[in-house]
């Protein structure tokens, strides 16, 4: 066993050899389907349809049999049945909890329900993160997450309890209020998307509070690919003098599926004893290898309510070894975390953009307060523009700013043109939950 | 009771008493009980659920309890 046994929340798990690993996945993954298929009219209709039955499952690599699950497929199943489709394998009366997603990629959001054990086990995966990245009974959370339908932080809020944490949950509060509880309440951990960590540093600077003098130490920020990108990361950790820890899930499995450990790799550790997450080329159906940029494909063992049998995400991903980090764990990693979306890209007079790509290059240079990527057509021409509103008290950096990314933008994009125009202050908008920065005022059809 | 684990390892004597208080668990919530036994029954086995979970002692669905 290893020395650093209490960094863990699941020694035993977190530290299995890979073979265990697999062989424990096998054994799940075999009951899982034997349960979606015996329970889940939705899943056993389309296995059928392709020709899988759970017995088919002999070793891990069987995983390839059953076909991909995609969000096309669970839509249209919850509009034929509204509101919960043919996917539950369990009869609604038992749930405690109704949530649905963001609304980020779909006009229509999807509804998910969970049972007691479910809720508890939604929990139980934040505390893998949370604890791996030295959250403790004695620290104090404040929770900046205003607890609607969307799951966001519900999971964590648990999470913290079950850990003996003491708890703030800020809910509706202004972001001037969640300053001065952090202050006055001795808050040790701030849990909130990264745009809004910066947000609140923003409004603690207009207070004439400067948060690196309080007691937060650590910042556990999920909600948006952001949370691994390095210039932001900086960003947040100069600001608040705390370290920010990444952590990503998703409304469609109600937890988080990665997490970064204490050691700050570069990337998120996969849960793996609770999900197989496979890497899949994004335009087809075949594994990519350690090291190259797929779309991540989810099993999740955990809620048999809703079962997520081989999920296509859309996810960007760039899956490594476990190796990669020296924590013990032997969970693969997630270089970067979530890099963004498959479907975040835009094509730009041919040049592929990625907004995150364009983020981590603006929040470079600290005198960015906030910005918007406008994308409008002229004529028959695609433009993109950058609009940048800068700290109040940093009007004088704006020469050497807008050369800069007049430069650095296209050279990250293939010699792309970009404007770069200055925002008052104040006028573009500011978010909570996850940051919609990217206007794209084309016309839909032609881009479809 | 079961001697090893999913993975064939031989079960502690902690591990074999958390199962046994799975299972003791299991079988109250399938009983008719007063709604303040019922419920706090219940929520006791999501917790269990999970130990038996995390250390591979048992991987079930407990739907048909109730939970």
């Amino acid at each position: 066993m290893t020395s650093h046994r209490g960094d863990y929340w699941n020694p035993k798990n977190e530290t299995l050899s890979r073979e265990d690993l697999q062989a424990l996945q096998l054994i799940k993954l075999r009951r899982l389907c034997e349960w979606a298929y015996a329970k889940s009219p939705f899943h056993r209709r389309r296995w059928e349809r392709a020709g899988f039955h759970p017995d088919r499952l002999k070793s891990l690599a069987d995983i390839e049999r059953i076909p991909f699950m995609t969000r096309e497929e669970w839509m249209e199943g919850q509009l034929e049945a509204p509101p919960f489709g043919s996917l539950p394998a369990v009869d609604p009366v038992l749930a405690v909890r109704y949530h649905t997603t963001s609304g980020t990629t779909g006009r229509t959001p999807l509804r998910v329900l969970d049972s007691t054990k479910d809720w508890e086990w939604i929990a139980e995966m934040w505390c893998y993160g949370l604890w791996a990245f030295g959250l403790r009974q004695h620290d104090v959370v404040l929770f900046a997450f205003s607890y609607g339908t969307f799951i966001g932080f519900w999971g964590a809020h648990y999470a913290c309890e079950k850990i003996g944490c003491l708890v703030l949950p800020t809910g509706a509060a202004t972001s001037e209020a969640r300053v001065k509880a952090v202050m006055d309440m001795g808050v040790t951990t701030v849990c909130s998307t990264p745009t809004y960590a910066l947000r609140m540093c923003q409004a603690a600077a207009e207070m004439g509070i400067d948060l690196a003098g309080s007691n937060v130490n650590k910042i556990i920020v999920s909600g948006e690919p952001a949370g691994s990108v390095p210039t932001i990361k900086r960003q947040l950790e100069s600001s608040w003098g705390a370290k920010v820890g990444d952590n990503a899930g998703m409304t469609e499995i109600g937890t988080i599926m990665i997490f970064e450990c204490s050691r700050q790799p570069g990337g998120t550790h996969i849960i793996e004893d609770n999900f197989i997450e496979e890497t899949i080329e994004h335009d087809g159906d075949r594994p990519v290898p350690y090291g190259e940029r797929a779309e991540r494909v989810v099993t999740s063992f955990g809620r048999g309510f809703i079962p997520l049998i081989r999920y296509r995400t859309k996810d960007l991903v760039v899956k490594v070894p476990y190796t990669e980090c020296g924590c013990g764990r032997t969970g693969d990693l997630y270089m970067g975390g979530i890099q963004g979306r498959w479907d975040d890209m835009k094509l730009v007079r041919g040049t592929n953009v990625y907004p995150l790509a364009v983020e981590s290059i603006v929040r470079e240079c600290s005198a960015v307060d906030e910005f918007q990527i406008l994308l409008t057509r002229d004529g028959l021409q695609d433009e993109i523009t950058v609009r940048i509103e800068l700290k109040p008290g940093r009007e004088d950096h704006w020469d050497t700013l807008h050369r800069r990314l007049c430069k650095d933008l296209p050279d990250a994009h293939e010699g792309l043109r970009f404007n770069v125009a200055r925002a008052e202050h104040n006028s573009l908008p500011r978010f909570e939950l996850k940051a919609k920065r990217l206007v794209d005022k084309r016309p839909v059809a032609e881009y479809r | 009771m079961h001697d090893v684990d999913l993975l064939g390892q031989p079960m502690t004597a902690p591990e074999q008493q958390l199962l046994q208080v799975y299972r003791t668990l299991k079988s109250l919530a399938a009983a008719n009980h007063p709604p303040c036994v019922d419920r706090n029954v219940k929520k006791a086995l999501a917790c269990m659920w999970q130990v038996v979970n995390d250390l591979n002692l048992e991987f079930e669905q407990v739907y048909d309890v109730g939970v």
